[in-house]
């Protein structure tokens, strides 16, 4: 009876450790620079949202999310449909080429990312794609197919082949098979990898500061939100406020695919 | 029931990325349509953005622009990032026809590389040769005497004392080194901190070479930060160990090792501390009460320096309006935008508005912005000796470095001996 109750207050304690950052950040949102090094856990004094308005005035931060939101959601596209068709085609390969293919994907991993990052520089330039969104969302499902098909592929294979073989045998085609055999069971597998794109692709600064450049009406948020940050006096508030307000589209995706991509896992567990 | 439930939601967020996808691409977002290009366009590439001081300023003025003239301007921006995404842009061909950005690291280089053309000749063709203060031309000046760009803000860096609190500690304004430590010992005394700094980053650095340089003429300023060799210089070893004295005798907060510039100025502004060494745009971020109670001067003097006044830094070392090799062929529209810059009205709006210290020659001083105003007044004036910011002289990637030396220095223990260590060898491993 004592290891769980301790074990109760470990886990109590290490979610209070996980939420007094957040908590600093959205009181410090609403607090000026004064109040936030003199007092940093205190509430403030008023909950004014002018930090709020500073923020999404000065950085630009509306086209700058909805950039985010145009890039990550075609990207997070392109991924899904390049990735899914690949991985039920490597899930259902027993051939030496299908091993080649899908060792090829995980060969992605040992990419690092300032390596590629001039001869992406040099494609987008002799494309006439440089300073454009159009690269990049071209670019980043390029970046995530290693992670996304080996996911997919793994968990495809979890899947009964009895279930194709019944489907065939009712006359099924291989893309009837896909989309209705496979695509339900799969979801919380897709769930899983709409969520780490989605974070990969959000988060993503470098070849979004260099290939889609300086232009406030292309630049995502990671671009944008920076510029609230200053070498003289940053005013802390207003990056705060910054910083939430772009944290709230990765807050809702989380919120619409964290119970698949747990179920993801559970299943993975229960199999196992 | 639940799978139901998620596949909806998905449907749901997917259908709203759509329909903003759709907006933009029909055009209904307007925000999000590319700043325009072509012939007819000049395109400004910026630091004035964000929340940097004058941002708001500079997009009022090229709005003016446009409505005044008619003509078409694209406004691109970065921040800190600007030189690296220039540079990758002058290797596509489509970099800016103008940049608006500080003379410092990368772009001391641009110049030379062609990313940028020389503007000598200009500056006369354009009338602008009386509208800019000759030391800004002088600085903004290469070796080999080719005017990099036109040099646009600049810098001014005093000292901002708290008279309220010095008052409370039973002390005046120092003006030597001795006064200094009795006004550090009295403000200590009454539970003040005497100098605050942020020991652990960039004004740390400045306010330690500040200090050593109270020791060395401009010409062996020069030759040791270029090269890096304090150990040979009787002047910088003066300086460093004068500057151990100070910290030693408690003249800087405690652990100000582990400070920012943004900490030394909340210490100022909630009255922790007395006394700062500012720049004059940070100067503009002090809260009118404070400012009420503030008096602007310089580094008190070290005994037995070469400095006979408090010292102040000084530099014509901020942003400058540069052409490219794209603008170079446009610039039927770059000379009216630049004239625009550089015109009365516009750096009047800077200054009065933004509190910003300009290279162009003007006399209007910002009421709103009352601290760099007495800034301006003192630089002016014949009651300090200037000393230099060596930015130009430091190797591009001795920066960091040496700042990690200084940080060093500002804590307690370091001996002269190990802060010369340091330093020198912030120059021979970068």
């Amino acid at each position: 009876m004592r290891f769980p109750r301790i074990s109760g207050i470990l886990a109590w304690g290490y979610a209070l450790l996980l939420v007094i950052p957040f908590y600093y950040l959205v009181i410090s949102s609403f607090k000026q620079n004064d109040d936030i090094f003199t007092h940093p856990l205190n509430l403030p004094s008023t909950w004014d949202p002018g930090n709020y308005g500073e923020a999404i005035g000065s950085a630009d931060l509306v086209p700058a999310v909805a950039n985010s939101v145009i890039v990550t959601g075609l990207a997070l596209l392109l991924t899904l449909l390049l990735a899914v068709p690949a991985a039920f085609a490597l899930s259902r390969s027993t051939g030496r080429a299908g091993r080649v293919v899908e060792a090829t994907f995980s060969l992605g991993f040992l990419i690092p990312t300032f390596a590629a990052l001039f001869p992406t520089f040099l494609l987008a330039a002799f494309t006439g794609l440089f300073h454009t969104r159009t690269f990049l969302v071209f670019l980043l499902p390029a970046t995530a197919m290693p992670l996304a098909v080996v996911i997919l592929t793994q968990f495809m294979r979890t899947i009964p082949r009895e279930l194709e073989e019944a489907a065939s045998m009712d006359g099924a085609s291989t893309l009837t098979i896909l989309r209705h055999v496979h695509l339900p069971i799969c979801v919380p597998g897709i769930a899983t990898v709409v969520l780490l794109c989605f974070l990969s692709f959000w988060n993503e600064y470098l070849y979004s500061l260099i290939i889609i450049g300086p232009d406030p009406a292309q630049r995502t948020i990671q671009v944008a939100l920076p510029t609230l940050q200053l070498t003289t006096g940053t005013d802390y508030g207003v990056l705060m406020a910054g910083t939430v307000f772009t944290l709230i589209p990765v807050f809702a995706v989380y919120a619409l695919t964290q119970r698949q991509m747990q179920r993801a896992l559970v299943s993975g567990a229960v199999k196992g | 029931m639940s799978e139901l439930l998620s596949r909806r939601s998905l449907l749901t967020a997917g259908g709203a990325a759509a329909a903003l996808m759709s907006l933009s691409g029909c055009g209904a977002v307007q925000a999000l349509r590319p700043a325009a290009g072509g012939k007819n366009t000049l395109v400004v590439h910026s630091q004035f953005n964000g929340a940097v001081a004058g941002a708001d300023v500079f997009r009022a003025v090229v709005e003016q622009y446009r409505t005044s003239t008619g003509r078409q301007v694209a406004t691109l921006s970065n921040g800190s990032d600007l030189p690296i995404v220039f540079e990758t842009s002058v290797l596509a061909g489509k970099e800016a026809d103008i940049t608006i950005v500080n003379m410092v690291g990368k772009t001391l280089a641009w110049t030379a590389e062609d990313a940028t053309i020389p503007v000598e000749n200009l500056l006369a063709e354009w009338g602008l040769a009386d509208r800019i203060e000759p030391g800004a031309i002088q600085e903004w000046t290469t070796g080999d005497g080719h005017l990099r760009a036109f040099p646009y803000t600049r810098t001014n860096w005093p000292v901002a004392f708290n008279t309220r609190l010095l008052e409370q500690a039973g002390v005046e304004v120092p003006l030597t080194s001795q006064d200094l430590i009795e006004a550090a010992d009295a403000l200590r005394g009454k539970g003040i901190g005497p100098v605050t700094i942020g020991g652990g980053d960039w004004s740390g650095q400045k306010l330690f070479i500040q200090i050593i340089q109270s020791f060395l003429t401009a010409d062996e300023a020069e030759r040791v930060f270029a090269t890096g060799v304090f150990s040979e210089s009787p002047g910088a070893l003066a300086g460093i160990q004068h500057f151990a004295d100070l910290r030693d005798a408690g003249v800087f907060v405690d652990s100000a090792q582990g400070f920012t510039s943004d900490s030394m100025l909340t210490q100022y502004n909630t009255g922790q501390a007395a006394i700062m060494s500012s720049m004059s745009s940070a100067l503009a971020k002090v809260p009118a009460e404070r400012a009420a109670e503030t008096t602007i001067g310089g580094w008190p003097v070290p005994p037995g320096a070469v400095s006979t006044k408090p010292t102040v830094i000084q530099s014509f070392n901020g942003m400058g309006v540069w052409i490219s090799e794209n603008g170079a062929g446009k610039l039927d529209l770059v000379e009216p935008f630049v004239r625009w810059l550089f015109s009365d009205e516009v750096v009047s709006q800077f200054i009065t508005r933004s509190g910003r210290d300009m290279s162009a020659v003007t006399d209007v001083t910002s009421t709103d912005f009352p601290l760099v105003a007495q800034a301006q007044a003192l630089a002016a004036g014949d009651t300090v000796d200037p000393v230099i910011l060596p930015d130009l002289l430091i190797p591009e990637a001795v920066f960091e470095p040496l700042t990690q030396a200084t940080a060093q220095a500002f804590g307690p223990g370091t001996g002269p001996d190990q802060i010369v260590d340091v330093l020198e060898a912030s120059y021979k491993n970068a």
